[in-house]
C-alpha cells in the first residue's frame, strides 16, 4: 500500500482493513480453502468502497458513523446455558456470539451446510456466487462486502424440489456479552429454494447478556425462489436497546413464487433493514410486511425495494410503527415496475402510531413506474392514540394501561396477522406483548 | 343513588348545560327526552367522566361519592354503565378479547375473583344468546363494520355483562326496527331490579311502552323544563316540545 492510496481510506475502514489481515495472518495452511477464497474476494471490494454517509440518498435517515466508529473487539465465546426453546416443533439451529452452537438438523430433501462447505461443492459455489451478483436495492451498500469479507460461519440452506419442510426452521442468534466493549459479528445465510419447495424460516435474534450489552450484528441473506416455490420468513429482532443491527436481505424471485416476510423489529438502538425483492418471471407474489416498536432513543429504519421486471406480478407491502419517547422509524418504501411489467398490482402502506411529541416517523415512498397497465398504491398515515376509543374502553372498566396497550397491539395486528401459521403468529404476538408491556405511555 | 345538583357545563367555552338538577333512587328508571342538541347526551357523558368537558359548577352523589373527582375506569367499576349513542368502532380488538378484559377488570375491581377464560366464554355466549347476538359478532373485531342496531345489541351485551348499578341508555332505540327494540327492552326489563337504576335517553315514546319509566324529563336548552309520569311522553309525542318550551320560561 502506498502512501497516496492510505490517505484516502477512512479511519473505520483502515481499522476493518487491519481487522481483516490479522485473520488473513492467522490462516496457514488455509489460505486456498474456498472459504478464504470468497471471503478474500469480499475483502477485495470492501478496501475500495467506503462507508456511505448522509449524503447517500440511501442513507438519508440512518448516519451509520456511530456504528462503524466504534472499536469492535472478537466476539467473545459465549457458553450459554441452553435456550428457552419454542413451544412448537422446529428445527433449531442456534449461534451464540456468531459462532455455530448447535447440530446441523438434518432434513429429508434439505441440505444444511456451513457456507464453508458449501463452498467446496462446485454447484453450490456456483450457486452462491451468482447470489454475490444480485443487486441489492439499497445502494452504497458497503455492509454486503463487510459481510461477506468477515461472515465466520455462514449457513447454507438448500430446499430441495418438491419438498415440503412441514416444521419451521428456528435459527437463533443469541449475542451474549457482560462487557462494555463493542463487538461485532456477521449472520449469514443463503436459502436456495428449488422448483416446487415449501419452507417456513425464523430468524430470531435476541441478546441474553446484560441489558446494556453493546453489539454489531451485520446480517446478509440472501434468498432464491425458484418456480413455484413458498417461502415464509418471519425475523424477529429483539436485540439489547445498546445495540446496532442492519439487515440486509435480498431475494430473486422465480415464476409462480411466493414469498412473504414479516419483519419484527422490537431491540436495538440502530436498526436499519435493507429488503430487496427482484422479480425475476411472472405470477409472483410478494408480501412485505413490518411492525417496529420504539421506545427510548431508538432509530428503526425500514428500507425496501421491489423490482417488478416481468408482467403478472402482485407485491403486498405494510408496514406499522409505534414510536414513543425519543425514537425515530423510517419507512423508504421503493418500487420499480419496469415497461414490460404489465399487469403489475403493487400495494404499499406505511403507518405509524406516534406517542411523544419527540418521536419522530419519517415516510418516503417512491414510485417508479414505467408500465402503463398497473395498479399501485400507497398510503401513509401518521397518528396518535384515539381518545374516544380509550374512553370507551374506560367506561367499561379498562384501566387506562389495558385501554392503550390493547388499542397498540391491535394497531400493529394488522401487520401480525397476516401470517397465516398460527404457531408463528402466536410468537410473534408474544414478542409484542413483552415490549408494549416495557412501554410507559 | 344519582344526585345531581345545579350542574353546570361547558364544552370548548360554550356552555351546554345550565343547571341540571336530578335525583334517581334505587330501582328507578327515569326517561330524558328533549328535542335534538338540547344537552342530552352531554348529560350523559359528564355521568360517563368524558374530559373534554368542563364542569363550571354543581356537583354529583353517586351512591353518596362525589362522581366528578372519580376517573372514568373507577366510575365503571363502581357500576355507572353508559350505553353510547353512537359507540366507537375499534378496529383490531375483538369484540370477545374486549368483554373478557372489561368482565375480568371489573370482577377485580368489585372485590370478585375472576373468571376463567371459559367460565368467561360461557357467561358471554349466554348472555349473547339472550340478546340474539350471533356467536360470530364475539370473533369480530370491536363494532367494526356493525350495523346500526348490532352497535346497540353488543352495547346491551355489555351492559348484562358488566351488571351495575346505573346504565344510562343514550338513545340505544334510535334507528332500531320493532323486533329489535323488544329485544333490547326485554333485556332491561331482565336487569330491573330494586337496587338497579336506569336512564334511558330517546326521542320516541314507543320505548316506553316497553320499558315503562317512573319519571320523564323533558331536557330544553341544558334545563330540566318538566317532569312528569310515562304520560307526559305520550303528550310529547303528539303535541311536540313547543308548550313546554314556553312552559320554560314559565319556569324562570
Ligand atoms: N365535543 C363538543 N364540541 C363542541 N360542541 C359540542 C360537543 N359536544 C356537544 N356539543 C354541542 O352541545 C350541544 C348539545 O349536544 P348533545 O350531543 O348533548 O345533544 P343531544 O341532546 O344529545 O342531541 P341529539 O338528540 O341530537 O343526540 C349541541 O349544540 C352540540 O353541538
Ligand atoms: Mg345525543
Amino acid at each position: 500500500m502506498n502512501n497516496i492510496h492510505q490517505e484516502q481510506i477512512s479511519e473505520h475502514m483502515e481499522r476493518f482493513i487491519n481487522m481483516f489481515h490479522l485473520y488473513d495472518v492467522g490462516l496457514n495452511g488455509h489460505r486456498h480453502e474456498p472459504i478464504a477464497e470468497y471471503r478474500r474476494n469480499g475483502f477485495e471490494l470492501l478496501k475500495s468502497e467506503d462507508f456511505p454517509s448522509r449524503r447517500d440518498e440511501d442513507w438519508k435517515y440512518t448516519s451509520v458513523t456511530p456504528i462503524i466508529n466504534q472499536k469492535f473487539i472478537e466476539a467473545p465465546k459465549a457458553n450459554l446455558p441452553s435456550q428457552p426453546t419454542l413451544d412448537f416443533e422446529n428445527h433449531a439451529i442456534v449461534f451464540n456470539n456468531g459462532h455455530l452452537s448447535s447440530q446441523l438438523p438434518t432434513i429429508e430433501g434439505v441440505e444444511i451446510l456451513s457456507v464453508a462447505d458449501a463452498l467446496k461443492s462446485e454447484s453450490y459455489n456456483n450457486w452462491i456466487n451468482a447470489q454475490l451478483q444480485v443487486q441489492s436495492g439499497t445502494l452504497k451498500n458497503t455492509f454486503l462486502r463487510l459481510n461477506q469479507a468477515f461472515s465466520a460461519s455462514g449457513l447454507f440452506i438448500k430446499v430441495g424440489k418438491n419438498i415440503n419442510i412441514t416444521k419451521p426452521i428456528h435459527i437463533q442468534y443469541n449475542s451474549i456479552s457482560d462487557s462494555n466493549q463493542t463487538f461485532i459479528t456477521h449472520p449469514q445465510l443463503f436459502v436456495w429454494m428449488e422448483v416446487g419447495s415449501n419452507a417456513q424460516i425464523i430468524e430470531d435474534y435476541s441478546n441474553s447478556g446484560s441489558e446494556d450489552a453493546s453489539y454489531f450484528t451485520n446480517v446478509v441473506n440472501r434468498i432464491e425462489l425458484g418456480k413455484n416455490a413458498k417461502l415464509v420468513h418471519l425475523k424477529l429482532q429483539n436485540e439489547s436497546f445498546k445495540a446496532q443491527a442492519v439487515n440486509n436481505t435480498i431475494v430473486s424471485q422465480m415464476r409462480d413464487s411466493n414469498y412473504s416476510h414479516y419483519a419484527l423489529d422490537l431491540g436495538g438502538n440502530i436498526v436499519r433493514n435493507n429488503l430487496s425483492i427482484r422479480l425475476m418471471d411472472s405470477n409472483t407474489l410478494s408480501n412485505l410486511y413490518g411492525a417496529f416498536i420504539g421506545f427510548n432513543d431508538q432509530h428503526i429504519d425500514n428500507q425496501t425495494f421491489i423490482d417488478h421486471a416481468m408482467p403478472h406480478c402482485q407485491s403486498n407491502e405494510m408496514y406499522k410503527g409505534i414510536l414513543a419517547d425519543r425514537s425515530r422509524g423510517v419507512f423508504n418504501g421503493k418500487v420499480l415496475v419496469r415497461q414490460d411489467a404489465q399487469k403489475t398490482n403493487a400495494f404499499q402502506q406505511s403507518s405509524s402510531l406516534v406517542l411523544s411529541p419527540t418521536a419522530v416517523m419519517d415516510t418516503k415512498p417512491q414510485l417508479e413506474i414505467f408500465a402503463d397497465d398497473v395498479k399501485c398504491s400507497h398510503g401513509a398515515t401518521i397518528g396518535h392514540l384515539d381518545e374516544s376509543s380509550i374512553f370507551y374502553l374506560n367506561s367499561r372498566g379498562l384501566s387506562e394501561n389495558m385501554a392503550k396497550s390493547l388499542l397498540k397491539r391491535a394497531f400493529i395486528s394488522e401487520v401480525v396477522d397476516h401470517i397465516e401459521n398460527e404457531d408463528l403468529k402466536e410468537l410473534a404476538y408474544a414478542k409484542i406483548e413483552d415490549k408494549l408491556n416495557l412501554m410507559k405511555i | 343513588m344519582l344526585e345531581i345538583r345545579d350542574l353546570v357545563v361547558s364544552v370548548e367555552g360554550k356552555e351546554i348545560l345550565k343547571g341540571i338538577n336530578l335525583t334517581v333512587r334505587p330501582g328507578e328508571i327515569h326517561a330524558i327526552m328533549g328535542p335534538n342538541g338540547s344537552g342530552k347526551s352531554t348529560l350523559s357523558s359528564v355521568l360517563a367522566g368524558k374530559e373534554e368537558y368542563e364542569i363550571n359548577s354543581g356537583s354529583i352523589l353517586f351512591e353518596g361519592e362525589d362522581l366528578l373527582e372519580m376517573e372514568v375506569t373507577e366510575r365503571a367499576h363502581a357500576g355507572i354503565f353508559l350505553a353510547f349513542q353512537y359507540p366507537v368502532e375499534i378496529p383490531g380488538v375483538t369484540n370477545a378479547t374486549f368483554l373478557k378484559s372489561a368482565i375480568n377488570s371489573t370482577r377485580k375491581a368489585r372485590g370478585l375473583e375472576e373468571l376463567s377464560p371459559v367460565e368467561v366464554l360461557k357467561l358471554i355466549r349466554e348472555k349473547a344468546k339472550m340478546l340474539e347476538i350471533d356467536e360470530k359478532f364475539l370473533k369480530r373485531s370491536l363494532n367494526e363494520g356493525f350495523s346500526g342496531g348490532e352497535k346497540k345489541r353488543n352495547e346491551m351485551l355489555q351492559m348484562a355483562l358488566l351488571d351495575p348499578k346505573l346504565g344510562i341508555l343514550d338513545e340505544t332505540d334510535s334507528g332500531l326496527d320493532i323486533d329489535a327494540l323488544r329485544i333490547v327492552s326485554d333485556a332491561v326489563n331482565q336487569l330491573r331490579d330494586p337496587q338497579r337504576s336506569f336512564i334511558v335517553i330517546t326521542h320516541y315514546q314507543r320505548l316506553l311502552n316497553y320499558i315503562v319509566p317512573d319519571f320523564v324529563h323533558v331536557l330544553h336548552e341544558g334545563r330540566i323544563v318538566k317532569t312528569g309520569d310515562k304520560s307526559l311522553a305520550l303528550k310529547l309525542e303528539d303535541e311536540g316540545y313547543d308548550w313546554v318550551k314556553g312552559g320554560a320560561e314559565a319556569l324562570i
